[in-house]
């Protein structure tokens, strides 16, 4: 028993170790900007179909970073996620379509309030931890998707069409043109994890890893635990937001469905198969996760059956799941 | 007054139907640190075998006997031989567990649809329980009564079996000190087991006893899960007592919001459980760990 606990904080230590140096993070600022180039490039090698599979693996991305700065950083398992994507595409909708708002004041005014909404909720949800906490995010986000399927205004459960893609006609282009929608989604995917590496390498982010790691040690340095766990789940919702709007956009309409249980679910599983504590896991589980969704749907109608199944698989092939992952690389190091 | 009557007696009725789902859920939480999110599909499991045998043998009474055994195996197959084998090994189980479940609920209602269809079925209602009775002026349904007398009379067996018994006696301390239960030569994990699936047993007997009342479909599980969840938080992790009383609370709060609130129908147990967090986070009846 005390052995355990010795191997766990030496796990630790070896956790904090691994915060960012100098060298690897240029080695790391590299391998992002390869990834980028050739995500730039891809709209020229490949048909339409592979860019709409990217645009929806970018867009998934998003929203498994979000999750992935809760979840895989600040250690607090939601399954509510979800919620945030549909504030996005709700809020972007409710102002162009009834507010009558241009996009661009829409869509700011949307996170600023996706922002003020979940800083009371994330201020609730994170007096409790571990299974309690994953819990109490999946009772809001299904009191919002209930909300959301019985308000008249935003046309109950078949939700809101029409919504405007961005308009970018001053560089001589229209973002209804699938290639020049795929380099604003992926122009925002790349903001977005930049400000995402900018937050986890940030003594902010720092603080949070504390906190997964060990939360009364962070306590007793004095550090107000419970602001940071608010401001970590009002930042994840915002990025999740932002992939909302994304999302509303790609489709041009947005319905209570995006805001489901399984939505939230999925995210979590993105997050678990790229590997939560690296900033580009996400995205890679996204990709993983958009390429097997888009062959299961090719050869079943059974939906639900394989994604029930290869989840599981995830969780108990990937050691330890969400927050085990984190250690198995320095496990293996010692 | 007869309408209020009636959605009372309409709230205590769904209140005995999570409250059999919810006492399965909690158990298996307080005794082994295990959220199972797959709690629902054992629901669905058991109304749809139950749906067969009473397709095959026309009797209520045998689907009801017959349909919680196959949740019952199932419970008993995922704990002995894939959440505990996974427990021994992971850092944090308990999420890893629950995710999991998460995934096996998903695949129950998907393998149920593709065998079954994604139609609506239903289990008749039995002769010797048909029809309503005169009640303080009023006529209700005798199959509504029964699950009301059915929830009660487990829920009393409960108590009595994990306050009085050998076997309760066991459950609790292998709650209060595990590997003192193990040295004295009882093993764990074979108990630990059959409560998993006695608890999922439990569900699927609540799966077959609303079959006449509700419908049986694919996703069934899905959607009264998450009901139970609020009930076993609202009464407090691994607490009992706590979830029987917290079903009657949720119960009624979500029979009454859909009879003189259907705005809120679909989220007012949501507002109640959010409440419940702000003022007393570790729930109404406290006390986690505990099974009784």
């Amino acid at each position: 028993m005390s052995a355990d606990v010795a191997l766990s904080s030496e796990q630790r230590i070896g956790v904090l170790k691994r915060l960012p140096l100098p060298a690897s993070r240029r080695a790391y600022a590299a391998l992002f900007a390869l990834f980028a180039v050739s995500l730039c490039a891809l709209p020229s090698f490949v048909s339409g179909y592979v860019m709409t599979l990217a645009v929806e693996a970018m867009i998934a991305g998003v929203f498994a970073s979000g999750i992935n700065l809760l979840t895989g950083y600040t250690g607090l398992v939601s399954l509510g996620q979800a919620m945030f994507l549909g504030f996005g595409g709700y809020g972007i909708a409710i102002g162009t379509a009834l507010l009558g708002w241009p996009l661009w004041i829409s869509a700011p005014v949307t996170l600023v309030v996706v922002a003020a909404i979940a800083a009371p909720i994330g201020a609730i949800c994170t007096r409790t931890r571990g299974v309690e906490f994953l819990l109490i995010t999946l009772a809001f986000s299904q009191m919002f998707y209930g909300a959301a399927i019985k308000l008249r205004w935003t046309n109950g459960s078949d939700g809101m069409t029409g919504i405007p893609r961005p308009d970018l006609s001053l560089l001589g282009v229209s973002a209804d043109n699938p290639t020049v929608f795929y380099y604003y989604v992926l122009a925002v995917a790349v903001l977005s994890l930049l400000m995402l590496w900018r937050i986890v390498t940030s003594p902010f982010g720092s603080v949070l890893v504390g906190i997964r790691e060990n939360e009364r040690r962070m306590m007793s340095m004095g550090y107000s635990v419970a602001n940071y766990k608010i401001g970590s789940f009002a930042l994840a919702a915002v990025i999740c937001a932002v992939a909302g709007i994304l999302q509303s956009q790609y489709t041009y309409f947005v319905n209570p469905d995006a805001m489901s249980w399984q939505m939230s679910g999925e995210g979590v599983l993105m997050v678990i198969i790229g590997g939560a504590n690296v900033v580009l896991g996400p995205f890679v589980g996204a990709t993983v996760f958009v390429v097997v969704k888009q062959a299961l749907s090719m050869i079943t109608e059974e939906y639900n059956l394989f994604f029930g199944i290869f989840f599981m698989l995830v969780v108990a092939l990937f050691r330890g799941g969400v927050l085990g992952f984190i250690s198995t690389p320095i496990g293996k190091r010692q | 007054m007869q309408p209020f009557l009636i959605q009372l007696l309409n709230g205590v009725q769904l209140s005995m139907l999570v409250f059999l789902l919810a006492v399965g859920l909690t158990l298996i939480f307080g005794l082994m640190n295990i959220l199972n999110l797959a709690h629902g599909a054992f629901f669905t499991m058991g109304a749809y075998f139950g749906l067969v045998v009473a397709n095959d043998t026309g009797s209520f009474w045998l689907a009801l006997l017959i349909g919680p055994l196959l949740p019952f195996a199932a419970g008993f197959v995922l704990q002995f031989f894939v959440l505990h084998p996974l427990a021994q090994r992971g850092r944090s189980t308990h999420l890893d567990l629950a995710l999991l479940t998460f995934g096996l609920l998903f695949a129950t209602a998907g393998a149920v649809e593709h065998v079954f269809g994604s139609a609506f079925h239903s289990i008749v209602t039995p002769d010797l329980l048909k029809g309503r009775v005169g009640l303080l002026g009023m006529e209700y349904p005798i199959y509504r009564l029964f699950i009301i007398a059915v929830g009660i009379a487990i829920g009393v067996a409960l108590v009595l079996v994990i306050d009085r018994t050998l076997v309760g006696a066991t459950l609790r301390a292998g709650v209060d000190n595990r590997e003192m239960v193990t040295a004295l030569g009882i093993n764990i994990n074979m108990l630990f087991a059959l409560v998993f699936g006695f608890g999922s047993a439990l569900a699927g007997f609540a799966g077959v006893v609303s079959a006449p009342v509700m419908s049986i479909y694919s996703s069934m599980g899905i959607g009264i899960v998450v009901t139970t969840f609020v009930v076993v938080v609202v009464g407090g992790l691994g607490n009992l007592k706590g979830s029987f009383y917290a079903s009657l609370i949720v119960g009624m709060t979500d029979t009454f919001a859909q009879a003189y609130l259907p705005e809120a129908e679909l989220f007012a147990i949501y507002i109640l459980l959010i409440a419940v967090m702000i003022f007393r986070p570790q729930g109404l009846f406290g006390a986690v760990g505990r099974v009784a």
